[in-house]
């Protein structure tokens, strides 16, 4: 052991507390006249500071304790007594209904958005088909146009760009079976004057007896009188279809 | 008879028995008054600090950690109840000095009382680091171990720091004691 050693251990020296009593430490103050000396002499400053009385405090400072305390608890229970009503069952059953209202209002309310949400795609659903209608209708193929007339059917009778292309379809495609499946289609836009008026001049313009019959019946079916004159001009050409003309003149009674 | 540990009491007050803080004031206000005056020289302060000490563990009594010794957390509280002390008011660190200076009394004693007159002077003298590390392993008597928790640092480092704080008070009261021979 060396002095630096030594003296890290002086304190416990003097306390009574070295761990290996009679061991190195000993041994180095045997042997360590310096060290030796020291320790003597804080020894005695030790022992003179533990001899230092201790003051006491003046008597006002337990009473002044036992005050403040007094107080402290004092307020201590009446912050528990104000907020007595927190720990009750009654209120919190409320703040249990209070949550449960708010959570009904939330989810009412997002609802609510949802409800925008779903009609902004069904808006855009509804674009699609109109695309769709109007695209097919224009095909080469007369399976892709009876396909476009069947989209048809699917969009608002009110759509006035689905009912134009409709009308072309019955008026000018090559087809008699489109043409047909169109005069059909048309049907669902027969609350819509545009839709009327736009059935009865097709009548003038078919040279199939197929589609004039399908166009006089459902003229007939709409009891459309201002389709007379119409019939009319039909009966008159000389070529008409014996049946043609028959469902004609059926028809012209049941408008009269 | 049985009687509760500093620990379990401070425990209760923890769980809301605040009748057992006086317990806790019986036992260490004296002690505490005594480190506050080494430390500042000041009886009414020292008084002052002593209520604060024990209301501060009134309102962190929550943070009370039961296996950690009472009286590291009430020195560490104490501690900062001095740093704050001198925050609010600067004070005179010799003020102890002023105290003793006078102390001339006449009777069989006079050489033990000369010394300890002579001591709290050089303590008064001692920078505050090393006077708080005397008074807590001397006058308040902690282990090795509870001072290495107050101050954060490991048992090894205590040990020096207090050979060589009574080193400097020895250097200081010897120096008084030469002044006063000659």
């Amino acid at each position: 052991m060396n002095c630096e050693e030594a003296r890290t251990q002086f304190v416990d020296y003097w306390r009574g507390t070295l761990e290996e009593a009679g061991g190195e430490f000993d041994a180095h103050l045997a042997s360590c006249e310096r060290c030796r000396a020291e320790a003597q002499e804080l020894r005695d400053l030790w022992g003179t500071m533990g001899a230092m009385p201790e003051e006491d405090p003046s008597l006002g400072m337990r009473t002044r304790f036992y005050d403040s305390l007094r107080s402290w608890r004092q307020q201590e229970s009446e912050r528990r007594q104000r907020f007595w009503w927190v720990h009750r069952p009654a209120f919190q059953a409320a703040c249990a209904v209070a949550i449960l209202a708010i959570g009904v209002a939330a989810g009412y309310l997002a609802r609510g958005r949802d409800t925008v949400e779903l009609s902004q795609l069904r808006g855009e659903v509804y674009n699609m088909r109109q695309l769709v209608a109007l695209s097919l209708l224009q095909q080469q193929s007369a399976s892709d146009r009876l396909r476009g007339v069947s989209f048809a059917y699917r969009v608002e009778q009110s759509d006035p760009q689905v009912l134009s292309a409709l009308l072309t379809t019955v008026n000018h495609d090559p087809s008699t079976n489109v043409r047909l499946a169109a005069v059909d289609a048309l049907r669902n836009f027969t609350d819509n004057p545009i839709g009327r008026k736009g059935l009865v001049q097709a009548l003038a313009k078919q040279e199939s007896p197929l589609v004039q019959i399908a166009i006089v019946d459902q003229i007939v079916e709409l009891h459309e009188k201002s389709a007379a004159p119409a019939v009319q001009f039909l009966l008159a050409s000389e070529n008409l279809n014996p049946e043609v003309r028959q469902r004609a003149q059926w028809a012209l009674k049941q408008l009269q | 008879m049985y009687e509760a540990t500093d620990n379990s009491l401070m425990q209760g007050v923890r769980d809301g028995d605040l009748g057992a803080l006086a317990v806790l004031f019986e036992r260490h206000h004296r002690p505490l008054f005594n480190y506050f005056l080494h430390v500042n020289g000041n009886r009414d302060l020292s008084e002052d600090l002593v209520q604060d000490v024990f209301f501060r563990m009134l309102k962190y009594r929550k943070s009370y950690q039961p296996e950690r010794p009472f009286t590291a957390w009430m020195y560490q509280i104490a501690r900062n109840a001095h740093v704050d002390s001198i925050s609010k008011r600067k004070f005179e660190v010799g003020l102890g000095e002023r105290e003793f200076a006078g102390a001339n009394v006449m009777d069989e004693n006079l050489k033990r009382k000369q010394e300890i007159g002579l001591l709290k002077r050089a303590m008064a003298r001692l920078p505050l680091e090393k006077r708080e590390l005397l008074v807590l392993s001397r006058y308040q008597n902690l282990k090795y171990e509870e001072i290495a928790g107050i101050l954060g640092c490991d048992v090894g480092a205590v040990k020096v720091r207090v050979y060589r704080a009574v080193r400097a008070l020895g250097q200081i009261y010897f120096e008084l004691a030469g002044e006063k021979a000659s």
